[in-house]
């Protein structure tokens, strides 16, 4: 009797367990569908290619219209208004806001629109592109198109006209393009200066340093603590040391991206440290010991026997590095600054991808589209890294236990 | 036998190695040094910046009470009265509570892939849990905006309760939660594949059941790492910012106990509303942010202070 109660609680608490660790489970499936559901839409090319801010371009035509009769491409579907005049075709498009407006939808090659001159600089070329929008033409006959007409009325207006007084597009805008360049320098500037003194502070905390000196330890101590300090700290660090530090040194006014490279060094710097320190450890000291008995010195051994048995180590630093840059905001937002831009300068402001997602959730309408379409990335990316560097540590052990 | 042969040069260049190595660690040492200066900067650093707006001599008239800062229940009054006490307690109280929710999961995730499931799937969980850990900061942070809000709306809708969209303290808590869960759980898991597996053999073959043993030995034996574990996890907490910020809803006042109502962390308090970078508004962050590294290193010694002792008595 006692028995069989003992194993209804066992029952139970073995349920509970399997149930509570899926929790895990689901919550890592429910951040990917949240994202994928809210963002794979936005998610394209030209989301990753294209600028944040849309650029406007008021142009005219004004020369003499020639001859040709441009035929629609077939795969242009029954949703493409085409004037076979100026060989351009209209769409009816959403806005990341929802709303609709008029799509240059495709451009011929030949077409008169093609290269326009600007109004606004004189003397200066505008090229029309297929996905820009169209706001209002005003032509010579003067009917004007709103880009409320729709893209049936402009085709047919476009079609009766022969020169245009005043046309304004714009570009989608949106994009990530800027983002993805500078997070690309981010990465690129803080492997070139944390990777160095990462890997040669492991080389010498595991192969030079004096054993049981007491200095050694405190500095070993130091850099440990370096991991217990939240990432929001270290912007701080960025904030009153490396942005007036870089401010001395280069044209920089305030928060830069070298400020932002210097600060991510120092938050990459014992992810580097602890994962070389790991390699070096499992390097058998028979290697060591083969090497110095032929003759080679300590620094020889170190640098040329060592270091290379260490470099999948070390690979695995860089590859947990740059997940972190990618994943880092808190740091970034004092180091740098939440402005987004679209031409990326070293010494002046812009967003990594994950402030980028900060700048625009942290306002009055957040855009939860573009700020799911960007952490799709950001995940893909991370999780990719990690999982490769899980592979390189189960070969690793795998070798070793082999070998 | 082959004899080996010295010459004279062999002398002098083992000599000359020996130098080239002393140099060698010489120079080593510079980047050793500058990897261990960096927290030592920070602590130098940001205490300069940070007691700056206290100083007349700094601010002059503007300068903040220092008194009035880490006593003040409103975060800030023009012109220049700011105020911590409320946001500290906010942050310990909104930490509690998700260590509270984060801590039981942990170890019962640990102790089903340590030892309750077929390696195959224990591998596979732990890959899962391993992910979750690598998920950044922000990436909560909008999944907090858009789902976990959602879900305390819908939480204070059941009992009749106002809250503003779901930006509330049970929000913060959630997201906290879910952040340190993967952090506590690896750990337990090292803790709990560390324990002598003699000591399990032992309690079965006295008749325990399976369940008992976790319960009464495995755990026991593992508390010292769960607890490292959960250290760790709770400084997470309290420093972890973007995705707190994004749910906390910064409120002007408190402390608030109030589950749905807005709340207002240090980190919070540190990230958002950030436009000029200097002044009197900016520095006063640092201010914010010393305190925070102050709460963390005591957080870290009294919970240290908790291990040793729970330690004793096993």
């Amino acid at each position: 009797m006692k028995h069989s109660k003992r194993r209804r609680l066992d029952f139970l608490f073995q349920g509970v367990i399997t149930i509570t660790s899926m929790i895990g489970l689901f919550l890592l499936i429910a951040i990917f569908a949240y994202v994928f559901k809210q963002g794979s839409g936005l998610l394209s090319w030209d989301l990753l290619t294209s600028d944040y801010y849309a650029t406007t371009y008021d142009t005219y035509y004004s020369d003499q219209l020639g001859d040709e009769v441009f035929e629609k491409p077939s795969h242009l579907d029954e949703s493409v208004y085409f004037s076979s005049k100026w060989g351009i075709g209209f769409s009816t498009a959403l806005d990341n806001e929802g709303k609709s407006y008029m799509l240059i939808a495709y451009i011929d090659s030949n077409s008169p629109l093609r290269i326009l001159p600007d109004k606004n600089n004189e003397g200066e070329v505008v090229e029309i592109t297929e996905n820009q929008a169209l706001l209002k033409v005003i032509f010579t006959n003067y009917t004007i198109i709103m880009s409320s007409e729709g893209p049936e009325n402009a085709a047919n207006l476009f079609d009766a006209a022969d020169g245009i007084i005043d046309m304004i597009t714009t570009t989608s805008g949106k994009g990530i393009r800027g983002s993805i360049i500078t997070t690309l320098y981010l990465i690129i500037l803080t492997l070139i200066i944390a990777l160095p003194i990462g890997v040669l502070s492991a080389i010498y905390l595991r192969e030079f340093a004096p054993k049981k000196s007491k200095i050694v330890e405190i500095l070993r101590r130091l850099i440990e603590m370096l991991t217990g300090v939240p990432s929001i700290i270290f912007g701080l660090l960025g904030a009153a040391v490396f942005i007036p530090f870089t401010s001395t040194f280069t044209a920089a006014d305030g928060g830069n991206l070298i400020s932002g490279a210097l600060t991510l060094a120092v938050i990459v710097l014992p992810v580097i440290i602890t994962s070389t320190d790991e390699a070096l450890k499992v390097i058998p000291d028979d290697f060591r010991q083969a090497s110095l008995a032929l003759g080679a010195t300590k620094t020889q051994t170190t640098f040329k026997v060592v270091l290379k048995s260490a470099i999948p180590g070390i690979l695995s630093a860089v590859l947990l590095s740059v997940g972190r840059i990618i994943g880092e905001s808190a740091a970034l937002i004092y180091a740098i600054g939440t402005a987004i831009k679209d031409q990326i300068i070293l010494t002046e402001r812009s967003t990594s991808l994950a402030v980028h997602i900060w700048s625009i959730m942290a306002g009055e309408t957040p855009n939860f589209e573009l700020a799911s379409a960007i952490s799709i990335i950001i995940l893909a990316v991370v999780l990719v890294l990690n999982l490769i560097v899980k592979f390189i540590a189960n070969k690793l052990s795998y070798e070793s236990r082999t070998s | 036998m082959t004899k080996i042969e010295f010459n004279k040069d062999t002398k002098f260049s083992m000599k000359h190695n020996k130098k080239t190595d002393r140099i060698m660690q010489n120079i080593l040492l510079i980047p050793t040094v500058l990897s261990a200066s960096f927290v030592l900067m920070i602590l130098i650093f940001i205490s300069q910046r940070g007691v700056a707006p206290f100083l007349p001599s700094e601010y002059g008239n503007e300068s903040v009470n220092f008194l009035r800062f880490i006593t003040g229940v409103t975060w800030y009054q023009p012109p220049n009265s700011y105020g911590i006490f409320f946001i500290v307690v906010n942050t310990v109280f909104v930490v509690a509570l998700s260590s509270l929710i984060a801590v039981p999961i942990s170890v019962f995730t640990a102790l089903y892939i340590a030892k309750m499931t077929p390696k195959p799937i224990s591998k596979f969980f732990q890959t899962i849990i391993e992910l979750l850990a690598s998920v950044p900061s922000i990436v909560f942070g909008v999944f907090g905006l858009g789902v976990i809000t959602k879900v305390v709306l819908w939480i204070a809708s059941i009992f009749g309760l106002q809250t503003a969209g779901g930006i509330s303290t049970l929000a913060t808590v959630f997201v906290l939660a879910m952040m340190i869960l993967p952090t506590i759980t690896l750990l337990s898991i090292t803790a709990i594949n560390s324990v002598n597996l003699d000591l399990e053999k032992n309690s079965l073959a006295l008749g325990a059941s399976k369940m008992q043993t976790y319960f009464k030995v495995t755990l026991v034996s593992a508390k010292s790492g769960i607890f490292a574990g959960i250290i760790l996890g709770i400084g997470r907490a309290l420093g972890e910012a973007t995705a707190v910020s994004m749910v906390a809803g910064n409120a002007g006042s408190g402390p608030s106990f109030d589950l749905f109502s807005t709340t207002r962390t240090l980190t919070s308090t540190m990230l958002l509303g950030l436009k000029e970078t200097t002044g009197l508004d900016y520095d006063i962050r640092f201010s914010v942010g010393m305190v925070l590294i102050l709460l963390i290193i005591l957080t870290n010694l009294g919970l240290n202070y908790l291990k040793k002792k729970v330690g004793r008595f096993s």
